[in-house]
């Protein structure tokens, strides 16, 4: 292609950019600066505190919690759904009547908002009236209160939003396995490959670009999940189940520490990026390692 | 062939569960919107009468009829925008392979991670400014710019495996780069644009964080606000606020069904390369 | 397609079929005639009058009451409002996020024309009002609340159309069921009495709602001031100027703690929600609870053939006296920055006149912020004649509004909730939050 045509269509980022630019850059840039005052979100009066804000977010407990937590809910609801969206699609990937019944059902949760699963869900997990405890009662067990342990209620929001969101990691393995080409499974069955090493040296090799858009995706959806924990627990009981998204809308509106909670903001966009980075400089050596 | 058929009835047993497992939430919405709210038995047990009154109560006092329309016009025309500029500057992303295009792609994906609320007020403070707030225009912006990081990848991946060949012909033929766009690749998205269509218009649609903040006029108001006021307000009629789940997820489910061929179609060709 | 809609609606019919259905339940008639005032005409019969032509003007308002009757009534003298004058009102409640919309707005300056100060007027709003000293029924409002929605020059910054009057609720029909007589519990031991009582008999002593963390910061709120502040000058002004010893606090933090060991609360206390706990009372589930009379009102609404009514907080120990909080409650500012600030201080004035006050305060069940209305408190009415005017009773602000630094309103949520957990370490947790969160609170100030 030409040179001068290749130079003429960098102008169609223009209007992309303009948007970023305004919409966001601007407005994070503002939102720097902010974490460098004491500002209490309301009032037209702040103080510039210089790096305070920072240096107590490193020896917050609470901060502490919530970091861990956010890794929790990343990496757990990426391996999740990876795995069970792998599976899902091998499963759906065989001829069968009605799989595409199978494949609509299992898609039509991500239609529904965060927020308001998160209420549905809360319908499920209630101590008095929940679904969950409805069975346990019919079953002759106790009831249980299941939210209120921070390991249980973490474990339910990884599960609930794995469950949810499944769908677009097997989307994705669906897609990849389609584009495996049928001669080379032909190519190792003449061989006398076994399922497992068809599985092992066909399909996850030439799956590696779907894994790596799936784990990049469901990485950065995990570790931002803010709209589920707030239907379920709130963060609640004490910081306990409170993701890093979380902990911003509370220190931001509810502690008035807007200033601080912009600086946990920073921080955790940071955190998000570097992760994200990492893993996909993995996967892109992975690929090249596989061509 | 025994094993072929055993396999045969597994499978179907499996489907089974997964679509039990994967239909719970809707079943459950559906069983407490009609449900009476006198009505106290389990919660997994479905109504044995037919009762409409939680509907009622979901499109009067919630004005989910205006909500569903509000929804409509703002992710249809955000959709719009979403799909052509996302499609624009997925072109050069995937054509020129530069130093610069990394970046820009670094950019983009940085885009991705912002946490919305670290951006919020001072967001707010420049849509109000320049009037956005209560408007469709103020929030179909801010929608656009925050869905077309996912629109602009899919696209570029696509992109990417169409051959350049085309192009190049219709450049020696005399075609600018706009006419190369506008009639020689746009026309080639189509499948990858009905998933560009439905992942971006399920979180425009279903958008919560940036429509409580921008759209408080209750004119304005969409269905997540409505449904989620239902929860909030009137936490006591849990019949209610399923009937406004129902409704607000009920066109969603039915706009997936009409495209979803194409969808797994245009998932497939784009490949994500 | 037609195949697979077909094949999802099998699936669900199998799905019911297994289970089973569920028969018609009979309904309550819930009339509304029945409640005595019907809400298509506000007191004063407005309809009759020609309405005036439109003005063009319409004002923004946001309130945070819940509750339809009450939203219906708001709605309703809004309406009346325009038909008198011709000026809109575009009245608007967001829902749970209300103070997080209005710090939003209030960061931006982008305040509506008139909003619901919800206790805030002074503390968190007056930066943004306007004042209401020269307005008609700035020399109407009554002594008990006057303090609290004015600073210290005397200015005026909200219409307290009502005003809470709290202690803790209960529902009458438990205690006497468990032998207990409300009017006998005039300190926290005899309070744990009547706790024990009620277990007694399987019932849950005291309902919590902690998925909404404020009714944890309603407990706190309650119970802090009994301990710490009421009749205590020493611990009040160290708590204003700073020198607060924390250690105090875990006088708080065991009373509660006990409770919980002693199984007060209900099972699910940290992850039930607000309105759990009021179908609890409603059904007779449970005894008490920590919120303001609003919540008899809400119970009324589930059950009215159960009898309800609300107790002064109990004194720390023999000899000192029971203490209820007064505060704002439906109180109404309007923004110091408005385009329409006539039509605004015409919709104030309308707000205070007497037939609208009184229609609206009747409507919340509270009695009445200006001393020239008197509003129909219904049931309740019993109980504010006997708490009103009983000079053994102290009354107090509520503790976080006067006491702790702005901001720390959401550390009783939290900490609260930890207590409830029974977490380990609870008590530890819960005195170092409140030291560190208000030494750099006031070291902000």
């Amino acid at each position: 292609m030409k040179k001068q045509h290749r130079a003429m269509i960098n102008l169609f980022y223009v209007p992309a950019i303009i948007l970023f630019v305004v919409f966001v850059v601007y407005p994070f840039l503002q939102g720097i600066r902010l974490s460098f005052t004491n500002w209490n979100g309301y009032s037209q009066t702040m103080k510039y505190v210089g790096l305070k804000n920072y240096i107590r977010l490193f020896q917050d407990a609470n901060v502490k919690t919530a970091l861990i937590n956010t890794l929790i809910y990343g990496i757990m609801s990426t391996v999740i759904q990876n795995i069970l969206g792998l599976a899902y699609a091998l499963f759906l990937n065989i001829n069968f009547k009605g799989r595409t019944v199978v494949r609509t059902i299992i898609y039509m949760p991500v239609m529904i908002a965060p927020l308001i699963m998160g209420y549905i869900m809360y319908f499920f997990f209630q101590y008095d009236g929940g679904a969950i405890n409805d069975i346990l009662i019919a079953l002759g067990m106790e009831p249980a209160d299941l939210l209120v342990n921070s390991g249980a209620a973490i474990a339910i929001i990884v599960i609930v939003n794995s469950i949810q969101f499944v769908g677009v990691a097997m989307v994705i393995y669906l897609a990849g396995l389609q584009n495996i080409p049928a001669m080379y499974y032909e190519a190792a069955m003449l061989d006398g490959a076994t399922f497992w090493d068809r599985f092992k040296h066909v399909t996850l090799p030439l799956l590696m670009p779907a894994i790596s858009s799936s784990t990049i995706l469901n990485l950065i959806g995990g570790l931002k999940l803010f709209d589920l924990i707030m239907a379920l627990t709130s963060g609640g009981p004490g910081f306990s189940t409170h993701s890093l998204s979380t902990l911003v809308t509370n220190q931001y509106f509810s502690a008035q520490s807007a200033g601080y909670a912009s600086a946990i903001g920073i921080v955790s966009f940071l955190l998000i990026m570097v992760i994200s980075n990492v893993v996909t400089g993995y996967f892109d050596k992975k690929e090249v390692d596989t061509q | 062939m025994k094993n072929k058929k055993a396999f045969g009835i597994w499978k179907y047993l499996l489907a089974l569960i997964i679509i039990v497992l994967h239909f719970v939430p809707i079943y459950m919405v559906i069983a407490i919107t009609f449900k009476s709210p006198y009505d106290h038995s389990s919660r997994w047990i479905f109504p044995g009468y037919v009762y409409l009154k939680n509907i009622q109560t979901a499109l009067e006092r919630g004005g989910m009829l205006m909500a569903l329309k509000n929804t409509v016009i703002i992710s249809a025309v955000a959709i719009l925008f979403i799909v052509v500029i996302g499609a624009m500057a997925a072109y050069p992303l995937a054509r020129n392979k530069s130093r610069m295009n990394h970046l820009v792609r670094g950019f983009i994906m940085g885009v991705m991670m912002i946490p919305p609320l670290s951006i919020l007020v001072p967001l707010y403070s420049f849509m109000a400014k320049i009037g956005g707030i209560n408007s469709y225009w103020g929030i179909i912006i801010t929608l656009v710019t925050f869905q077309l990081p996912t629109s602009i990848f899919l696209f570029s991946s696509f992109i990417s495996s169409i051959p350049v060949a085309l192009e190049e012909a219709a450049a020696i033929d005399g075609c600018g780069p706009f006419q190369t766009f506008f009639r020689i690749i746009m026309p080639q998205l189509k499948p990858v644009t009905a998933s560009v269509i439905i992942i971006t218009g399920v979180n425009c649609w279903n958008n919560y964080q940036f429509a409580l903040y921008l759209l408080q006029s209750p004119k304005i108001k969409t269905v997540t606000l409505a449904i989620a006021s239902f929860f909030s307000a009137d936490a006591s009629n849990v019949n209610g606020a399923a009937a406004a789940a129902f409704l607000g997820i009920l066109p969603l489910i039915l706009v997936f069904l009409f495209l979803q061929k194409y969808f797994i179609q245009g998932m497939v060709d784009s490949a994500i390369k | 397609m037609m195949k697979k809609l077909a094949a999802i609606a099998f699936a669900g019919v199998m799905a019911v079929s297994m289970i089973g259905c569920s028969q018609a339940p009979a309904e309550p008639n819930t009339d509304s005639t029945e409640n005595g005032t019907d809400s298509s005409s506000v007191a004063g019969g407005g309809e009759q009058k020609e309405a005036a032509s439109s003005t063009g003007v319409t004002l923004e308002f946001l309130y945070n009451l819940n509750g339809e009757a009450v939203s219906d009534a708001i709605q309703e003298v809004c309406r009346q409002f325009t038909e008198e004058t011709g000026i809109g009102v575009e009245a608007v409640m967001p829902g749970s996020n209300f103070s997080d919309i209005m710090k939003t707005r209030m960061a931006s300056n982008q305040l509506p024309d008139v909003w619901t100060t919800h206790g805030w007027a002074v503390a968190r709003y007056a930066e943004y009002l306007e004042p209401l000293n020269d307005f008609s029924f700035a020399s109407h409002i009554a002594p008990s609340i006057e303090g609290q929605i004015t600073d210290e020059n005397g200015v005026l910054y909200t219409l307290p159309i009502d005003m809470d009057l709290t202690g803790i609720i209960y529902n009458a029909n438990v205690l006497e069921e468990a032998g207990v007589n409300a009017d006998d519990i005039q300190t926290w031991t005899d309070f744990e009495d009547a706790c024990d009582k009620v277990k007694a008999i399987g019932k849950t002593p005291i309902q919590m709602g902690g998925k909404d963390s404020y009714t944890l910061g309603n407990m706190m709120d309650y119970v802090a001031p009994t301990l710490i502040t009421n009749e205590n000058e020493a611990n009040q002004n160290a708590l204003l100027d700073g020198s607060f010893d924390w250690d105090n606090w875990n006088i708080v933090v065991d009373k509660i703690n006990q409770w919980n060991q002693n199984n007060y609360f209900n099972v699910d206390a940290v992850t039930a929600d607000f309105m759990t706990g009021i179908s609890a009372l409603a059904s007779e589930q449970a005894a008490f609870m920590f919120t303001s009379a609003s919540g008899i009102t809400e119970t009324y609404v589930q059950n009215p053939d159960t009898e309800m009514g609300f107790i002064p907080m109990p004194a720390r120990e023999d000899g000192l006296q029971r203490s209820l909080m007064t505060g704002e409650h439906f109180a109404v500012g309007m923004s110091n920055t408005t385009k329409y600030p006539e039509e605004a201080k015409m919709f104030l004035e309308f707000l205070a006149r007497e037939d609208i006050c009184a229609f609206l305060a009747t409507k919340c069940g509270m009695p009445s912020g200006l001393d020239n209305v008197t509003s129909d408190t219904g049931r309740l009415a019993p109980f504010y004649d006997k708490y009103a005017n009983d000079a053994a009773i102290l009354n107090i602000p509520y503790f976080d509004r006067k006491y702790l630094p702005s901001g720390m309103w959401n550390d009783l949520c939290i900490t609260g909730g930890t207590i409830l957990s029974g977490q380990a370490d609870a008590k530890t947790t819960v005195v170092n939050q409140m030291r560190t969160s208000y030494e750099e609170k006031k070291a902000q100030e």
